[in-house]
């Protein structure tokens, strides 16, 4: 259980830089809504959790936030992109792609294959 | 990096607090508000819109603890929050608390005190001295396993002989007469090599030092540096002390440095007071050849090793310099090679002595800590029960198991540093209190010993040692609870615990082991006291001189006795007296040399030898020995008959089957004796020792330079003397100062002095560690007898009798502690046997010890049985 949460997590982180890579500087309701939309259903429950993951991403450096004002005129937090962060997220893009080449390719396999 | 910035930044967090916080929840709110609008514009109705909004958002208390986790440092919070709920908590069992923290500090205490010795003697052993431990001991070593030490010319030789050593640095002690004629003081110093002070690293309080230069011409320079003491005794302190003279052997030496303060030479615990260059030996002791003579080795070396190089390759050095210096001059090499040793290895000075005595003291004052811990487990756990509830309350709350260890571990863990701080500070007291302790032998010793962060680092370790070793049980008992059981009315369940038994028992087991050991030592410390030492202490004085200094030979030492003993016999008071070159018991041993005796082929490797001392006639008259067999050494100015020795009957027992000795030839190295005499065994080095094989010889054959003077009192009032022995020793030469002087009894006492401490801890710590026991037991058993009190009082009402509740109740908790006296008794035995092997096994201690613990173990247990059969089985029915 708990790690699942920590792939769940790690992929979060993932998909939170390459979103402010993509659509820029950003506040925590517009990656939200970013994320929910391409991947489907996968954070519609909690949306909740980003928050956890901005902050450790802060903390890490990755990325840098200041306060703003949001569409309609509120006060939000805006998140963006610093340059540790755009290396951060080409490594972690090359790591993931790799990976996920060498598990496609698992399971890719079949079983008459091997004999 | 990353981790390090996080770590930082985290700290940060939790240091600025709330601030964060806020932004959080502004961040929801807008995240929410933006969610709503989305949603009405989906087409919504407001209330919908924001109750969807909300959903989708998640739990925001458990996200925002998630972030608060991220944000701060957990660990650090809860150990903070542990420690106040740690102080909250005991300080609502101040009575407990003082118990288990006064129980743990003296166990630490005495501990950490023990210690202190030990680490002087392992890595300090010389004060003021950085890095003394890595300092080796180079000493010459002859085939029958003596240490020689070393001459002057073979020092020079080593110094460029072996490249494994840098420094290698040379002293010699020497009794000093400092004064003019009438006020001469006895001090000791050290003859030094030119590089001494540089080699040890030191620098000096004011002044300088020997130069290297000074101890290269011999007599030429007459300098001396002196002690830091020394300065402040007999100068105040004072800078005008440089450069000005003291007169030294009859030499005026010009004072040229002070040493660092606590420095006190280079053989702790010996305490030196004057360093003078060893090139004015012949300068000050009348004429000695000590730097031509390759015979006279009277020299110690130390060194140290250099970068990279190995204790093995310094031993293999100094083996090949031995052999090549032994092919070189056999007259006064052959057959001596060299050993490198270790500090604690010396083999002159107590150090081999103290250490294995430390090493098992401390051993037993480990048991009694561990007793200490397991008596201190047992009421923690029995207190542990009772919050049972509380615990429970935090689990169903929410609390981790592991947030139940270590709030439990928190708060043993500050009762056990609480414990350890006050047990530093006992050993402080402890360390000063031997520090101060008079130490008077034929050389001052004095025991740097000191409470420093070693020692301190050894006591808070020792605390958090005892604080997880007592947590344990608590701990593992608490988290294991189920919430469930421990929600409902507690009592009732679980009344039995194996851990509790199991841990009396253990405790009990140590307990016994401290308790027996202390009881042999204190047994053994009485018989010493009581044990007569087989010569008659009483009414004797003694006082020592030393001539030499003046310009010594044999006629004139044998004249110089002769006429002493004369002027002192003269005495209305003395009914006899007699001079001897060695006194029993003396800390520093007597030496045992050796001899072959016609009629005893040895067999094995080796030499006979035994103890030996050289003596005037009259010697056996003032101790009160009695001559069995044959007469006293004749007298000192008889010049016609042969050399003499009188032996004692255990040396006609070993050596010679009992058979007839008188008319016998006894040889040393250099002379040969006839033995004319046996005299009664007597004790030498230690009270309790076998008995030993011993030879006298007389001052008429072997005259010596020094002396202890013997006189017996008709009075029975010796200290009375002490001045008109001292006038005489004037009257006869004005130089000579009479020093040490003391009774003989007060001489025993000195012996006795090392282990009168460690009978003095026991005779304390033994009450108290059975005081503990039995407090531990009492404990456990009323609480388990508490928990029970429904069932007891079903017993009651169905009809059992008190008797038969009290019976049973002690019955039940007797069998663990039988097991663990049965144990412990068995430990006990074995390393008694172990420690004195074929000595006899104490039948008093190993039965009185186990018999009292039972009996006080009973009354432990009695004591709750009683209470609880007194209740009222109505109530107990009614109770909760």
């Amino acid at each position: 259980m708990k790690r699942k949460q920590d792939v769940l997590q790690g992929t979060l982180a993932l998909m939170v830089l390459k979103t402010l890579d993509v659509l820029g500087t950003l506040h925590g309701f517009g990656i939200a809504r970013r994320i929910e939309q391409i991947s489907g259903n996968l954070l519609a429950v909690n949306q909740g959790t980003l928050y956890p993951v901005l902050l450790k991403l802060e903390q890490e450096g990755a990325i840098a936030s200041e306060w703003g004002s949001s569409e309609n005129n509120r006060r939000a937090r805006f998140y963006r992109l610093t340059r540790e962060g755009r290396k951060r997220l080409q490594i972690e893009t090359q790591d993931w792609e790799q990976t996920a080449a060498i598990v496609g390719r698992f399971f890719a396999v079949k079983t008459e294959d091997l004999s | 990096m990353k981790f390090l910035r996080r770590f930082l930044n985290r700290l940060f967090n939790s240091a600025t607090g709330r601030a964060n916080e806020e932004r959080l929840s502004e961040e929801i709110a807008e995240h929410i508000a933006l969610q709503t609008d989305e949603n009405l514009r989906a087409g919504l109705s407001p209330v919908e819109a924001k109750r969807q909004a909300m959903l989708k958002f998640g739990g925001v208390e458990a996200m925002k603890l998630d972030y608060r986790t991220a944000r701060g440092l957990p660990f650090i919070e809860n150990l903070l929050g542990d420690l106040r709920n740690a102080v909250r908590t005991i300080s609502r069992m101040p009575a407990l608390a003082i118990v288990i923290i006064v129980s743990l500090a003296i166990g630490i205490g005495v501990n950490t005190t023990i210690f202190s010795w030990i680490q002087m003697i392992l890595f300090q052993p010389m004060p003021a001295v950085n890095g003394a431990a890595n300092f080796l001991m180079v000493e010459p070593s002859s085939e029958t396993g003596g240490y020689p030490g070393a001459s002057w010319l073979e020092y020079r030789d080593l110094q460029t002989r072996l490249p494994a050593l840098r420094d290698i640095v040379a002293s010699q002690i020497v009794p000093f007469n400092v004064g003019v004629p009438g006020k001469i003081e006895r001090t000791h110093g050290q003859l030094v090599s030119g590089n001494f002070f540089s080699a040890l690293g030191l620098k000096p309080a004011i002044g300088r030092f020997i130069r290297p230069e000074e101890a290269e011409r011999p007599g030429a320079e007459p300098v001396v540096v002196i002690s830091y003491d020394y300065w402040q005794t007999r100068f105040r302190c004072a800078p005008e002390a440089v450069g000005q003279k003291l007169r030294i052997n009859e030499r005026d030496l010009i004072i040229i440095g002070v040493a660092p303060k606590e420095f006190q030479g280079t053989m702790v615990p010996l305490k030196f007071e004057l360093w003078v260059p060893a090139t004015m030996t012949p300068a000050l002791l009348g004429g000695a050849r000590d730097l031509e003579d390759r015979t006279s080795r009277r020299f110690s070396l130390i060194g140290m090793l250099k970068p990279g190089a190995t204790r093995q390759q310094a031993q293999n050095e100094f083996r090949t310099a031995m052999a090549q210096l032994a092919r070189d001059y056999p007259d006064a090499s052959a057959g001596i090679s060299g050993e490198i040793l270790s500090f604690w290895e010396a083999p002159r000075g107590p150090q081999r002595l103290l250490i294995s005595g430390l090493a098992i003291l401390q051993g037993v004052m480990l048991l009694l800590l561990l007793a200490v811990c397991g008596n201190t487990a047992n009421l923690m756990l029995a207190r542990g029960s009772t919050r049972q509830r509380e615990m429970a309350v935090r689990v169903a709350l929410g609390a981790g198991r592991w947030r139940i260890v270590s709030l439990v571990l928190s708060e043993n863990m500050l009762l056990a540093l609480l414990g350890a701080g006050l047990g530093a500070a006992f050993a402080v007291w402890g360390t000063t209190a031997l520090r101060i302790a008079p130490m008077i032998a034929a050389f001052p010793i004095f025991f740097p010993t000191k409470v420093d962060e070693f020692t301190l680092a050894f006591a808070i370790l020792l605390g958090i040692g005892c604080g997880f070793l007592f947590s344990a049980a608590p701990a593992v008992q608490l988290a294991r609870m189920d919430p469930q059981e421990g929600l409902r009315s507690g009592p009732n369940t679980s009344p039995r615990s194996r851990t509790r038994k199991v841990l009396m028992g253990v405790e009990v087991a140590l307990a016994s082991v401290v308790l027996i050991a202390a009881a042999l030592f204190l047994q053994s410390f009485r018989s010493a006291r009581q044990t007569a030492p087989r010569f008659r202490p009483e009414g004797v004085l003694l006082g020592a001189y030393d001539r030499s200094g003046r310009n010594p030979n044999d006629t004139s030492d044998r004249e110089f006795a002769i006429r002493l003993l004369e002027r002192l016999r003269s005495l209305p008071d003395v009914e006899a007296a007699a001079i001897a070159t060695n006194v029993p018991l003396d800390l520093h041993g007597i030496p045992h040399r050796p001899f072959t005796v016609q009629g005893h082929v040895r067999t094995e490797p080796g030499q006979d030898r035994a103890v030996s001392n050289i003596v005037t006639p009259g010697y056996f008259k003032v101790m009160g020995i009695p001559v069995l067999e044959g007469s006293d050494f004749a007298d000192m100015r008889d010049k016609a008959t042969p050399p003499q020795a009188i032996v004692n009957e255990e040396f006609v027992r070993r050596y010679l089957n009992g058979a007839d000795a008188l008319g016998r030839s006894l040889q040393t190295r250099t002379q040969t004796f006839t033995i004319i005499g046996v005299v009664r065994n007597s004790v030498y080095d230690a009270f309790g020792e076998p008995a030993q094989p011993a030879v006298y010889f007389s001052y008429r054959d072997r005259p010596q330079d020094q002396g202890e003077i013997h006189l017996r009192t008709r009075s029975g009032n010796e200290t009375a003397l002490a001045s008109e022995a001292r006038a005489n020793l004037r009257d006869l030469d004005p130089m000579l100062p009479l020093y040490d002087v003391r009774t003989l009894s007060q001489h025993i006492e000195r012996n006795l002095y090392l282990r009168r401490i460690p009978a003095r801890m026991f005779a304390v710590l033994g009450p108290l560690l059975l005081g503990l026991a039995a407090g531990g037991i009492y404990a456990v058993v009323s609480y388990a007898v508490a928990r029970r009190t429904r069932e007891i009082g079903v017993r009651l009402a169905f009809g059992a009798t008190s008797n038969r509740v009290v019976l049973q109740i002690i019955r039940e908790n007797l069998g663990a502690i039988t097991w663990g006296t049965a144990i412990g008794w068995l430990l006990a035995l074995v390393i008694s046997l172990h420690a004195i092997p074929n000595g006899p096994v104490n039948p008093g201690v190993f039965l009185g010890v186990p018999t009292i613990l039972l009996a006080v173990a009973t009354l432990a247990c009695w004591i709750p049985a009683r209470r609880a059969s007194r209740i009222d089985p109505m109530a107990a029915l009614r109770h909760e």
